[in-house]
């Protein structure tokens, strides 16, 4: 029996699987709607076991009870973007998607990764469907924005990755809010160690990170930072270790906002978020997060 | 594969080699001046080999020939300090052990990045560059990243959250004056100062700079090395593959923060050269006060080795 389930064997499904294998977090079940794509995929894995030394077991399955007992599951079902397309365009289609897996896994015990896009309004739709506490559904905006400011901090300042802390909040889209009073290197505010000029432009690659890879590799969307990101998320739950990411959560009042999700951080463990961070903004920083709430608001209320 | 000679086979030293072959990091060489003790330990770990999946060899020698074009020498030699011993207690035993280790390094190794490690630090780190002739960035001490790896995890184990998560910089000399810098330490990316109270932060920089005596006085017969030989084993890995590492260390300064012809605890770049930059961060008065008084004790240090010392 898994600890860790898959919805949807795609490329972030199988690569989160993939990460999560590669770290020995846990077993793996995967699940997906067509017949033998994720028995296929886990068996592939398995055979590389013995030369990667996994210590845990990845199953495939069609069978969505497979996944029950898991003590997280994420969600990576749905289409993906196209060039030219935003993620809310993938909204109507994959909220059918989401629908169905909302639904099946209501009463469910254990915490909902959600990666599918546009990911703010997938977990606001999986929330309402799936009735399930709102610490319980997390998703993956705030983590991969930051991983990738990390990424760009790194390269511009000439430091390697794991020196540097990022923090990116609010909608996984170009409103992003990349923090840079609490961006650090080893603890060293960035602004001290960089420009403005610069730090503006890799602010900027940030926000653009993800419509840069759609437009670079035209056939598909990016899904090694999304699964790195997913199975960071996945680890910090299955092995409680209050690590601080930002994921994005229904809001119940941050900012005076409620009813809407976006990333801010927060403490992972076992029992999903624990505790949430709210870094100090200013004005317009806090007028831009409502911008973001209210045309969340709408889109949702489209659909 | 690189090369990394661990000299000091003592707990230290044989901990660090630990740590290098679990992450597959370099071949070792570790001397000790104790007959077949460095020989016992480093068979020792390659029977372990198969279990944990060493690929690097590990060698261990009384002589020092052994370390022979060594990438990096990590010098660990000398005494470890007692209950009740000051750091300065040490100074004339490990001087003399530091100036035959920094000789032999220089005739065995003359390419090879110098890491020092035996206490008083910063004494030592002189000794070492000054008895080797290398380049100012090719020695460095171990001293500010043990001294973060402590105030984090008593700031992670505080807030009840993760060390890795937890960033901290500390500067100055490795002693009692060290100078922790909660403006530059950071939980995620948040400010130390909007998640603790002053007073609060202020028992945790104590507790820091007490960090080593509180093992000490635990252990009775003994003193850390578990932390001491990770935070060596980072600067090693940092050095090895070139990992361009912002961490603080003990280095040799020429006029930053108003010192020099002084090691001192700041805030370096490590990569495949040493000590590739020296980072100058805005301090307050209060900071550049405390560093100077760090710098003053250390100070003090290095003359008492002057009345001690015969170059050569």
């Amino acid at each position: 029996m898994a600890n860790i389930a898959i919805i949807g064997v795609g490329n972030v499904g199988a690569n989160t699987a993939f990460f999560i294998a590669e770290k020995n977090i846990g077993s793996v079940v995967m699940y997906d709607i067509q017949d033998g794509l994720a028995q296929g995929k886990a068996l592939d894995m398995m055979e590389a076991a013995p030369i990667r030394g996994y210590q845990y077991g990845i199953s495939g399955t069609n069978s969505v009870d497979d996944v029950a007992d898991a003590s997280v599951t994420v969600v990576a079902a749905g289409t993906v973007r196209e060039p030219g397309t935003k993620r809310d365009d993938l909204f109507t289609k994959n909220a059918e998607i989401i629908d169905g897996i909302a639904q099946s896994m209501k009463g469910y015990a254990g915490t909902v990764v959600i990666a599918t896009e546009p990911v703010d309004l997938m977990v606001m739709r999986f929330q309402e469907k799936s009735g399930l506490d709102a610490s319980r559904v997390v998703g993956l905006g705030g983590v991969l924005d930051s991983t990738r400011l990390r990424y760009a901090l790194s390269r511009e300042l000439g430091i390697t990755t794991e020196n540097i802390t990022a923090t990116v909040v609010g909608r996984h889209s170009d409103q992003m809010m990349p923090l840079v009073d609490y961006s650090r290197v080893n603890g060293v505010p960035v602004s001290t160690l960089m420009d403005e000029v610069h730090l503006a432009q890799v602010l900027d690659e940030t926000r653009n990170a993800g419509d840069l890879i759609v437009e670079m590799s035209q056939r598909s969307s990016s899904f090694y930072g999304p699964s790195a990101a997913a199975a960071d998320v996945v680890q910090a739950i299955v092995w409680d270790t209050k690590r601080i990411l930002p994921v994005s959560f229904v809001w119940d009042g941050q900012y005076g906002i409620a009813g809407v999700a976006m990333s801010l951080p927060t403490v992972l463990g076992f029992t999903g978020i624990e505790r949430v961070l709210e870094p100090k903004l200013s004005q317009d920083q806090v007028q831009n997060l409502k911008t973001s709430a209210d045309e969340l608001t709408s889109i949702y209320a489209k659909a | 594969m690189s090369k990394v000679s661990v000299i000091g086979a003592g707990n230290v030293g044989a901990t660090a080699v630990y740590y290098i072959a679990e992450k597959n990091i370099a071949d070792i060489v570790m001397v000790d001046v104790v007959p077949g003790m460095p020989q016992g330990k480093a068979a020792d770990f390659m029977h372990a080999a198969p279990s944990r999946n060493y690929n690097i060899k590990i060698v261990g020698s009384n002589d020092y020939a052994e370390i022979a074009d060594s990438d990096v020498v990590v010098m660990t030699a000398g005494m470890a300090r007692k209950p009740g011993m000051d750091r300065m207690d040490l100074l004339k035993t490990n001087v003399n052990i530091a100036k035959q280790a920094a000789q032999a390094i220089a005739t065995y190794a003359p390419n090879a990045l110098v890491i020092a490690v035996s206490n008083p630090l910063d004494v030592i780190s002189m000794v070492t560059l000054k008895e080797s002739g290398f380049a100012l960035k090719r020695v460095v001490g171990m001293a500010g990243i043990l001294d973060s790896t402590r105030f984090r995890y008593f700031i992670a184990e505080k807030l009840k959250v993760l060390p890795q998560d937890v960033m901290a910089m500390v500067l100055g000399g490795h002693g009692d004056t060290m100078v922790p810098l909660p403006r530059y330490t950071s939980v995620a990316g948040f400010p130390l100062t909007e998640l603790l109270d002053s007073a609060t932060i202020e028992q945790l920089v104590d507790r820091t700079r007490k960090g080593g005596a509180e093992i000490v006085s635990y252990l009775k017969k003994g003193s850390a090395y578990y932390a001491p030989a990770a935070s060596v084993a980072k600067m090693v890995e940092a050095m090895i593959k070139d990992e361009k590492r912002f961490v603080a260390a003990s280095a040799y300064l020429r006029g930053e923060y108003g010192h020099r012809d002084i090691f001192l605890g700041v805030p370096v770049l490590l990569g495949r050269n040493g000590v590739e930059k020296i980072y100058e961060l805005d301090l307050t008065e209060q900071e550049q006060t405390a560093l100077d008084g760090s710098a003053d004790a250390v100070q003090e240090g290095v003359k008492t080795l002057e009345s001690i010392y015969t170059p050569g």
